[in-house]
């Protein structure tokens, strides 16, 4: 968790946006959905917008800007997270932030032989296993799509074994209604009933409207679900500045707005105070190679800004780190993906996802999260700022130690050296040493890290009666999708 | 060559969609022959930027002002082309299939070869095994085109083969496949004709479809 608020005079951060700025994206925001609206494709989300006051023209709807400026006072500006044994793991709100991993990509780096190969279902197992395991990474996303399971109902294995593998908070994907409500099912399970994970739950979904402006029919119908059963949701535009949204940051992020809180508002109307997690994705479209990229400066620029203006909304904020464009774990993914997650912890986003995309979502690297967890312990270093007193400025230790003497055996040193980061994988050994010790590489130390966790780390196994629970929902969606 | 088809190549380079239809009427006036105008007019323009493009020195929405430039002129000389029974390079149906929302890739698809002088016939997404039939049948495409990016989708694409081939009209086109997570394994094992990773090779594949 990176929270500095308590223990640091400033938390460290950075601005983009002046007030005056914000006040103009949201004017504009909402002169978007006053004006041009949203395609709302399922007609009783329709009728519901309507009654509230929206003005419904076929399948356009357009919203006047009091319904919006309810729907964000209506939302919870906190969302907790718990882990599976119902005990708090994230406080999602104001500038508190946790990194997960990302989900659905096709491939995997296989973490022994590090070719990409198609993901399968152990790979969703692995990845759960070495979150469980690794301090700074604290939440789950399923990272790889199984290819060895009944497709049209991969979604509800992978959550079978994000469970088995994890106490960790879990944000999971649906492919559509039918499967979200066994997922639930399988959760209710986990914690044992309805009231007890609506009271506590350990995972959110995640989900999008299609952009440009639109909420299709899944996107409408999973907030509906979700709504009625009083879960936590993410719904998060996936939007390509210069393809899906227009090409200046400006236009993106106005766009972007106006479908995260259109969205908002369904999920209000539906149920005041459906835990919402928004913002979200702006990415970016390369116009050279008409390419998605997953760590250009325009994203980030982007997703900055929008963690500002739900700041200034004072609502949760789904964010991006630790992803990359490379093909594989390397130069280039370590660059990106560092930037990345210093990035996202000074803008103050909250659910951090993506850390170990690379190839810009269709693969995921084992050894990219291992490094991102390193960055992430160093970024929370960081995030902690200056502690400002009389202890720390230690006038008493210089005036001690004075000129020409050295602090490494003063009682001051001793006494706080151990606030200091040590790193794990990062190597600050002498030339000799590193020779001695193999040359080892980031990559290597991390790949080396990977597999030590597949080998030897062991989730908190889940109870016999949930695991039945769990594996007589699969057999019930099988025999359905027969 | 004649002045006025350089011209017409510079202005397809350059994008500028608003004079080529005259320039194409001006070189029809000067008594050049339709095909002459897209052989030596048109294509060189186009195939100009699809080397700057591939070279990283010109970007997408100058390769689609050019193609909307190359489309405006044909505009024009279609039907002559027609008329004096030169086929252009035909027809491309092309459309995301059922399930599958995301339709960018397969844009981007349709614009190149749009530029390498197809017509395009963009069904859109979500699009039914039925209906890519359909489309088949009404126009008869010389190639349909199928994007998908969701593993839960690309069964689909098997789907609609299969669907052609039922109603007989499968030899009838060719099918060329796409889409982030496609590969050649899978194009070849659900009997598509060819696949293409990028919008560019995509436009190389449709041509050699279509000698
Ligand atoms: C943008 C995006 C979206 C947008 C799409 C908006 C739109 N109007 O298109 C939105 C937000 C709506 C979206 C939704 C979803 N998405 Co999406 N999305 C993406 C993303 C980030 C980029 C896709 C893109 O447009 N790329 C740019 C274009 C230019 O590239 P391209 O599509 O690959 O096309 C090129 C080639 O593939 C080829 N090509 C493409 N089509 C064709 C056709 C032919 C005939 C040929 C020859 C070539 C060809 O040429 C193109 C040009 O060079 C990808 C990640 C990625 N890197 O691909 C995920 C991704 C494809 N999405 C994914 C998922 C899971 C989803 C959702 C299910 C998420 C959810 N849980 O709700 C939904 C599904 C909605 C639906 N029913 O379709 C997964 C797919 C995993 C899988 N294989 O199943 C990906 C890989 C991301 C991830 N890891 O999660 N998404």
């Amino acid at each position: 968790m990176i929270n500095s608020k308590f223990t640091a005079q400033v938390t460290p951060g950075i601005q983009l946006l002046s007030d005056d700025q914000k006040g103009g994206i949201h004017s504009a925001t909402l002169e978007v959905l006053r004006r041009t609206g949203v395609d709302v494709l399922v007609p009783g989300v329709r009728d519901m917008l309507q009654k509230a006051g929206c003005w419904v023209d076929g399948g356009r709807v357009r919203i006047p800007p009091n319904l919006i400026e309810w729907a964000i006072r209506a939302a919870p500006s906190r969302v907790v997270l718990c882990n599976q044994d119902g005990n708090p793991a994230m406080e999602l709100e104001g500038r508190k932030g946790y990194y997960g991993t990302g989900s659905d990509t096709p491939f995997v780096i296989d973490a022994y032989t590090g070719q990409r190969r198609k993901a399968v279902l152990e790979d969703v197992a692995n990845v759960a296993k070495l979150v469980d395991a690794l301090e700074h990474i604290d939440f789950l996303m399923c990272m790889g799509i199984a290819s060895d399971v009944t497709e049209s109902i991969s979604d509800l294995y992978h959550f079978r074994e994000m469970v088995h593998n994890t106490s960790k908070p879990i944000i999971y994907t649906a492919w559509d209604r039918a499967n979200l409500e066994a997922i639930v099912e399988m959760a209710e399970a986990v914690a044992g009933g309805p009231e007890a994970l609506q009271r506590s739950p350990f995972m959110a979904l995640y989900s999008e409207p299609i952009s440009p402006l639109s909420h299709a029919k899944e996107s409408c119908e999973k907030l509906l679900f979700l709504a009625e059963k009083g879960l936590p949701v993410v719904y998060t535009p996936g939007m390509m500045i210069g393809a899906t949204a227009p090409v200046t940051i400006a236009g993106a992020l106005v766009q972007a707005n106006a479908e995260a809180l259109s969205g908002l508002l369904i999920t209000q109307l539906a149920r005041e105070g459906t835990p919402v997690i928004g913002a979200g994705g702006i990415l970016f479209m390369d116009m050279a190679k008409g390419a998605i990229s997953y760590a250009a400066p325009e994203f980030m620029l982007a997703m900055t800004a929008f963690s500002e203006m739900y700041h200034y909304y004072k609502l949760p904020i789904f964010s991006f780190s630790g992803c990359s464009d490379a093909k594989v774990f390397d130069q280039q993914a370590s660059a990106e993906g560092a930037i990345w997650m210093m990035l996202t912890a000074l803008g103050g986003g909250n659910l951090i996802h993506d850390v170990g995309y690379i190839e810009s979502g269709l693969t995921a690297s084992y050894q990219q999260i291992v490094a991102m967890n390193e960055v992430a312990a160093l970024v929370k270093r960081f995030m902690g700022g200056i502690e400002i007193n009389d202890e720390n400025i230690a006038l008493e230790a210089i005036d001690r130690v004075g000129p020409g003497g050295n602090f490494v055996g003063d009682e001051h040193t001793f006494q706080h050296f151990r606030r200091n980061w040590v790193p794990e994988l990062f190597d600050r050994s002498s030339r000799e040493e590193w020779e001695v010790n193999g040359e080892l590489t980031l990559g290597d130390n991390a790949a080396k890290k990977v597999r030590q966790v597949f080998e030897n780390h062991q989730a908190k196994p889940v109870d016999e009666s949930v695991s039945e629970a769990l594996e007589a929902v699969i057999q019930k969606a099988e025999e359905r999708n027969k | 060559m004649s002045d006025i088809l350089s011209k017409l190549s510079t202005a397809i380079i350059e994008g500028d969609f608003a004079s080529t239809p005259e320039m194409a009427e001006t070189a029809l006036e000067e008594g050049l022959g339709p095909d002459e105008i897209l052989n030596k007019g048109l294509m060189p323009g186009m195939d100009h930027v699809g080397v700057e493009f591939k070279a990283g020195n010109m970007f997408v929405p100058e390769v689609l002002r050019s193609a909307r430039s190359m489309q405006a002129a044909m505009d024009i000389i279609r039907p002559l082309l027609a008329e004096t029974g030169i086929e252009p390079a035909g027809k491309i149906v092309i459309g995301t299939v059922k399930g599958d929302l995301h339709d960018i890739g397969k844009n981007l698809v349709g614009m190149m070869c749009e530029g390498a002088g197809f017509e395009i016939i963009d069904l859109g997404k979500d699009i039914e095994p039925d209906a890519f039939v359909e489309a088949v049948k009404e126009h008869s495409p010389k190639i349909l085109g199928m994007s998908a990016l969701l593993t839960t989708t690309m069964r689909a694409m098997e789907q609609t083969i299969r669907a052609l081939e039922e109603t007989g009209i499968r030899d009838s086109v060719k099918i060329m496949i796409g889409g982030a997570p496609v590969t050649q394994a899978f194009s070849d094992q659900i009997g598509a004709d060819g696949y293409a990773a990028n919008a560019a090779s995509a436009s190389d594949i449709a041509k050699k479809f279509t000698p």
